[in-house]
């Protein structure tokens, strides 16, 4: 993994240019994203989990997780949110327009060490950009790993993302695929409720698991619990937490959690790290 | 810098010393403690600016701002191009106070350690001539003896003790004896240390066993009383010396799209927006939690991170707080009730 620009810029970003533009659904868009400049393509490229810093200028800058592959280089893609200033701006790009990126910063989720490990995957709504790209990147080289359960809550039937992606992973071998609504919808036969209902139906052999969950605090504190009911250690739960970085690189505060930056140290925490922490992580 | 660099000392007198600060101040910017109202704080000495520091203890905020600038343009855009600015040529600092130079050190292994470096500081830091000026009566404020911060061996290219008649003087640096050969009328040698009278501080923080302290005070009440006093002003992060967060704010490019600043602002945990994340969600909402933030940066993930307390004993954050809190009462009240269930 090698960074655009690095230390001695800290915060010039690379140009780069949008290449797609999906409207997953009325509030969500994804943006597929290629640097401008060759050497910038070449020397490109994340694990799942990492973050990248957009600017638009006269606008801001905000971190995203990527969603795409960690296969391709030089490209990646973004889901966002239209919720502030930058993701407004970003609602308002077109194919071709150009944006600043700089990254790829913090550490993702370690598909290395995850390597012959059967895996639970749960999302919850916004949060689950960094963990599609885990799943990428588990089909990209499926014989790595065992067992791979993606779980995913979201709240009305129209929130609902990655549709044609969702799709395209249940033909994997042994992915299975599961969502949860919270929001009863005649359209939607499935679970009702929130995402760790779906915890009981699963069978895992929870010592050969890791557990992966990316969403908002609340959702996050009761997968982890949910997590430690079904068995999976500590150790093998791998959490993604969000914060409002500005720098990217340790040094402006903003996410600082205890005596832990989102931004360098995670923003993906192995539990047994941030359990004992004197501030509350959630 | 680092460890001693020359065996000489030097003396310089006071007229020498006006005039040392004059042929600088020609050469590059020069800040220097300047009375104004009843408070002294850093301005640019331009030639023939004469230093007046009778009466000085400390300025009333810290020198951070020439290293850590309150706000400063880092990037531009400017028609489809992004470049970094950088802070060019060189500066110079006289009568920073120890204690203030102890901040700086805590700044340099937040700034330039860990993974990345914050390549704004470092020019500055890099560029600029640190001149301190021993204390010898402290601020009624003041706990440097508490904070061990007192005392300066490092970090310093010429360090400046007042000793009535002259200012004794003591090479820090390569730049530093650099200085004293190009102005040799002005400098006479010594063989002595410098050695003044050190008025002990009335305010004490006792810093023993304290990281451990304040991991079991979490839960102690007196947060909730400190937090029902604090108006969240965030005067105490903005007058510390080791406070260094901040934002990175464009400007709105209304005037010029295609001309944009980015400008790197100090901002404050003290406030609500500090935590605050797309969609609204603040993570710091309760008073109480910004409260405990505060203390427990200084005083627990600081030597947790960076092997020192991030709080130099200045005492500023006493003095600027408008809701009297002081944070050598707040940490022995913590400390009492800590002993008291052993």
């Amino acid at each position: 993994m090698s960074m655009i620009n690095g230390n001695e810029e800290s915060y010039r970003p690379a140009l780069a240019a949008v290449t797609s533009v999906l409207q997953e659904n009325a509030r969500i868009r994804t943006l597929g994203i290629t640097f401008r400049l060759d050497a910038e393509r070449k020397s490109f490229s994340f694990n799942p989990g990492q973050f990248v810093m957009i600017t638009l200028p006269g606008i801001g800058e905000a971190p995203f997780s990527m969603c795409s592959s960690p296969k391709e280089k030089g490209h990646f893609e973004l889901s966002i949110r239209n919720l502030g200033n930058v993701t407004d701006g970003m609602f308002r790009l077109r194919k071709g327009d150009v944006v600043g990126v700089r990254g790829p910063y913090g550490h993702g989720y370690p598909v290395q060490e995850m390597k012959g490990r059967d895996i639970v995957l749960v999302a919850g709504g916004i949060g689950f950009p960094p963990l599609a790209s885990v799943v990428e990147h588990v089909i990209a080289n499926r014989a790595d790993y065992g067992k791979v359960w993606v779980l995913y809550g979201v709240k009305d039937y129209d929130d609902v993302i990655y549709r044609q992606r969702m799709k395209r992973w249940s033909k994997a071998k042994d992915l299975e695929v599961r969502m949860a609504l919270e929001t009863p919808c005649s359209k939607w036969k499935g679970c009702v409720g929130v995402v760790t209902k779906l915890f009981n139906k699963l069978k895992i052999d929870a010592g050969n698991t890791v557990g992966l969950s990316c969403g908002p605090p609340i959702m996050l504190k009761f997968v982890t619990l949910g997590f430690e009911k079904l068995g999976i250690r500590d150790g093998d739960i791998f959490i993604s937490l969000e914060r409002l970085m500005q720098c990217g690189i340790g040094k402006c505060g903003h996410c600082n959690i205890g005596n832990k930056y989102v931004c360098t140290d995670g923003p993906v925490f192995r539990y047994t790290d941030i359990k004992n922490m004197a501030e509350e992580v959630w | 810098m680092g460890g001693p660099i020359s065996s000489k000392y030097y003396l310089i007198s006071k007229k020498d010393l006006q005039r040392l600060l004059d042929s600088l101040s020609k050469k590059m910017p020069l800040f220097a403690p300047v009375k104004h109202g009843k408070d002294f704080n850093f301005k640019r000495l331009e030639s023939g600016d004469k230093l007046d520091i009778a009466g000085y203890t400390n300025t009333e905020y810290p020198p951070r701002g020439m290293f850590l600038p309150e706000g400063e343009a880092v990037l531009e855009y400017n028609k489809g191009k992004f470049s970094e600015n950088f802070f060019k040529g060189k500066a110079a600092v006289f009568g920073i106070r120890p204690c203030d130079v102890h901040a700086l050190l805590v700044l340099d292994r937040v700034m330039l350690g860990h993974d990345h470096f914050e390549s704004h500081y470092k020019r500055r830091r890099e560029n600029t001539l640190v001149f301190p000026l021993v204390c010898g009566t402290p601020g009624e404020n003041c706990f440097c003896d508490s904070m061990l911060t007192r005392n300066l061996v490092e970090s310093f290219d010429l360090l400046f003790t007042d000793i009535g008649h002259h200012y004794h003087v003591e090479p820090g640096s390569k730049a530093g004896l650099e200085i004293i050969a190009a102005n040799k009328g002005l400098f006479q040698e010594s063989v002595h240390k410098a050695a003044i009278v050190e008025v002990p501080c009335k305010k004490k923080l006792d810093t023993a066993n304290l990281p451990g302290i304040l991991a079991k005070a979490r839960a102690s009440g007196v947060w909730d009383e400190v937090a029902k006093q604090c108006v969240s002003c965030a005067s105490c992060t903005f007058s510390c010396p080791t406070c260094y967060c901040f934002s990175l704010v464009h400007d709105s490019g209304i005037a010029d799209p295609e001309h944009v600043k980015v400008i790197r602002e100090l901002d404050y945990c003290m406030l609500l927006r500090y935590s605050r994340v797309a969609g609204g969600l603040v993570f710091r909402e309760p008073r109480k939690e910004r409260v405990q933030q505060f203390f427990y940066h200084k005083l627990a993930y600081g030597p947790e991170n960076e092997g020192r307390f991030h709080c130099v004993g200045c005492g500023r954050c006493i003095t600027e707080c408008m809701a009297h809190i002081d944070i050598t009462d707040v940490i022995g009240r913590i400390r009492d009730e800590h002993d008291k269930r052993k």
